[in-house]
């Protein structure tokens, strides 16, 4: 991050730049800045406050259980909304790092007795998923806190894939998939319009764009694991649909970029990634994973980046274990997959040193 | 032109009337990976995936025939990746990371072959001499090569060693025992390679000491909880002393060194403790929530301590 010295020159010169009138609330940014590096937090400090409040909430817990006050589902509910409005109310009134920990816990907590409450009145089983997805939207509506922004984001996707489940409607995962797909491609892509669109929701920007990773992950583990969940075995390409259109279309962004311009280098590209693509069909966590990897890789989204590396080598990994071959055949596959990857380093290689030169 | 980064884009866009063009122009120019960072990281991706699925087609094919290769075959074949490997290490030209990287592997294979020996001979042997075993024959590529990564390996081969000695010949040693062992194999080492690194002049990579360290208050924690939980034992009372007396040094040598690492896990693992102590001396509904109130109060005492002596140091 610049140095606050620094912000009044980066402010002159985009006045400088922009042909239309640049206006600028020097206070609040300014304000901002100094904020943001009070609450400096080190990456010891975030695992402290998670850590602490989820001990914290396991005591509160047996607390409950223990004092027996779990009897009363009325009680359980009334107590539960009052966590977490109390949760959202402390963040709203004192947005600071050191609150943190007492946030998470009474957020947690909060949402566990809503739970606990409706259970006791025996309600529809959809209830509270709907609720939780409720709550959790009007808690990143009202209070755009990073880490409480996180837990709704994964609370609200959490509760989809939770209603995926109960009413036992498997193959919809697929939906789930293709939906959080586009979504992610879209948060990704679209950064300067989040920024630029209103004060909330570039807030909200961070917290969105790690929690559609993680679920987007959630869906992918669904698809990549056998057993997990019980698929329709011949459906299951049905979540390369989005994937593999995501990475085309990534890989259509990505050819101006590295100068592959001419048309027989883009036949050649397409054609050769599609049908790539349409080999790995059978597993769309392979093609989902490489998606995070090039998308993260574009916008220079390092954690996320991380977190495709890792994922992509789990899933290959995961998909020739669960594969039903004998070894020798998987052998000749992985052989000649690698000769094949071979080919495409030589002409990546060929290709874009060419380019340098010209 | 001064370096701006995501959160200058994000603080300036979002106090001003920067159009969302402008804005994606900029992030498009400081942010985004250049056409340069694409075409290499192409080549990495590509030849990284080459030559992962060569490999593991080599040895799939090898696992194909495994159960019909003769034993001979089968050692042959190890010991020669071994010898090949080191030869490769001491006649080749490669930076000393690469070689260092290599050799790694080649430690890990030792392991392997040690596997495959039981495996074929059946020797009977109890699974802490396998690890002896391969602990002992690493101990030399260690010293020498000096690399971290080889470090933490020989680090968890020890640990692994005393884990499993403890559980299958040592079975009258009390859990609390074993613990303080761990805990202090792991200080010892945590110790010598901070006092190395002071006289010596060699760095040490953060992560090697963070792991170490955090091994060690693990070991220290589970170890004081148990003897908390369980019936007064002597060993108990040494682990005790000993733990206050490191602990103190750790926190003397945090504030010394500006680290707040050491300053967040003494402290996380004392509230930890304390909190088995609250919970032992009554397991009743209202210590349970005394304790989470603990929890909750005195991480946000140590978070803000730890917030404020950042503010210290980086005025300094």
């Amino acid at each position: 991050m610049i140095k606050s010295e620094n912000i009044q020159d980066i402010l002159q010169q985009l006045k400088l730049q922009e042909p239309e009138r640049f206006e600028f609330n020097e206070d609040a940014i300014l304000e901002e800045y100094q904020k943001s590096s009070a609450d400096q937090s080190s990456l010891a400090i975030k695992v402290l406050s998670i850590f602490g409040g989820l001990l914290a909430t396991l005591a509160f817990m047996a607390f409950l259980l223990i004092a027996g006050l779990y009897d009363s589902g009325t009680g359980l509910l009334i107590f539960g909304f009052a966590f977490i409005i109390g949760a959202i109310g402390l963040n709203k009134a004192y947005n600071k790092i050191i609150i943190d920990t007492l946030s998470i816990s009474v957020f947690a907590v909060g949402f566990i007795l809503i739970g606990l409450g409706l259970d006791k009145f025996h309600a529809n089983d959809n209830l509270p998923a709907l609720l939780f997805i409720l709550i959790a939207i009007c808690s990143l509506i009202i209070t755009q806190n990073y880490i409480l922004s996180f837990i709704s984001i994964l609370i609200v996707n959490g509760s989809i894939l939770s209603l995926i489940f109960i009413n036992k409607n498997y193959n919809s995962i697929h939906i789930y998939n293709a939906a959080m797909v586009i979504a992610f491609t879209y948060v990704l892509l679209n950064e300067a319009k989040f920024f630029t669109l209103n004060k909330k929701i570039s807030k909200l920007y961070n917290p969105l764009r790690i929690g559609l990773l993680f679920s987007l992950l959630m869906g992918l583990i669904m698809v990549g694991k056998k057993g997990i969940v019980e698929l329709s075995p011949n459906l299951i390409w049905l979540s390369s649909v989005a994937t593999v259109l995501a990475v085309l279309y990534v890989i259509s962004i990505l050819l101006p970029i590295v100068n592959a311009n001419s048309q027989k280098d883009k036949v050649l590209i397409y054609t050769t990634s599609l049908l790539l693509l349409l080999l790995s069909s059978f597993s769309p966590a392979i093609s989902g994973s490489l998606l995070i990897i090039l998308l993260a890789y574009l916008v220079n989204y390092k954690t996320g980046f991380a977190i495709g590396i890792m994922s992509f080598i789990y899933f290959i990994t995961q998909y020739y274990y669960d594969l039903h071959f004998t070894l020798l055949l998987k052998s000749i596959l992985l052989f000649s997959s690698g000769l094949l990857f071979m080919l495409f380093y030589l002409f990546t290689k060929k290709k874009l040193n060419t380019n340098e030169k010209v | 032109m001064i370096h701006i980064n995501r959160e200058d884009i994000q603080i300036i866009s979002r106090n001003s009337n920067w159009n969302e063009k402008a804005v994606a122009q900029a992030l498009q120019q400081n942010i985004y990976s250049s056409s340069n960072n694409w075409k290499k990281f192409l080549r990495v991706f590509f030849i990284s995936l080459s030559i992962c699925f060569t490999v593991s087609g080599i040895i799939f094919f090898f696992a194909y025939n495994w159960d019909n290769l003769h034993k001979f075959v089968k050692l042959g074949l190890l010991e020669g990746l071994i010898v090949i490997a080191t030869a490769f290490i001491l006649l080749s030209k490669f930076t000393e990371t690469t070689k260092n990287v290599i050799l790694t592997g080649t430690a890990i294979m030792v392991g392997v072959l040690f596997a495959v020996f039981g495996q074929i001979y059946q020797t009977g042997a109890n699974a802490y001499d396998f690890f002896i075993g391969w602990t002992i024959f690493i101990a030399l590529w260690v010293i020498i090569s000096n690399f971290p990564a080889l470090w933490m390996l020989f680090l968890v081969l020890l640990n692994t060693c005393l884990g499993l000695y403890a559980e299958q010949v040592a079975s009258n040693w009390t859990e609390v025992f074993v613990n303080s062992l761990h805990f202090i194999l792991n200080v010892s080492f945590l110790i010598s390679s901070i006092l190395i690194s002071k006289y010596n002049n060699v760095k040490i990579p953060i992560w090697f000491s963070y792991s170490i360290a955090l091994a060690a208050t693990y070991f220290a924690t589970v170890g004081i909880c148990i003897g908390i939980l369980n019936e007064f034992n002597y060993p108990f009372l040494v682990l005790l002393f000993i733990s206050a007396v490191l602990y103190t040094l750790g926190i003397i040598y945090g504030l010394k060194t500006k680290n707040g690492f050491y300053l967040s896990i003494i402290p996380f693992s004392l509230i930890v403790i304390i909190s088995v102590l609250l919970i032992d001396i009554s397991s009743g509904e209202f210590m349970f929530l005394i304790t989470s109130l603990f929890i909750i109060v005195s991480i946000t005492a140590v978070i803000k301590n730890l917030i404020s002596l950042q503010k210290k140091w980086s005025n300094d």
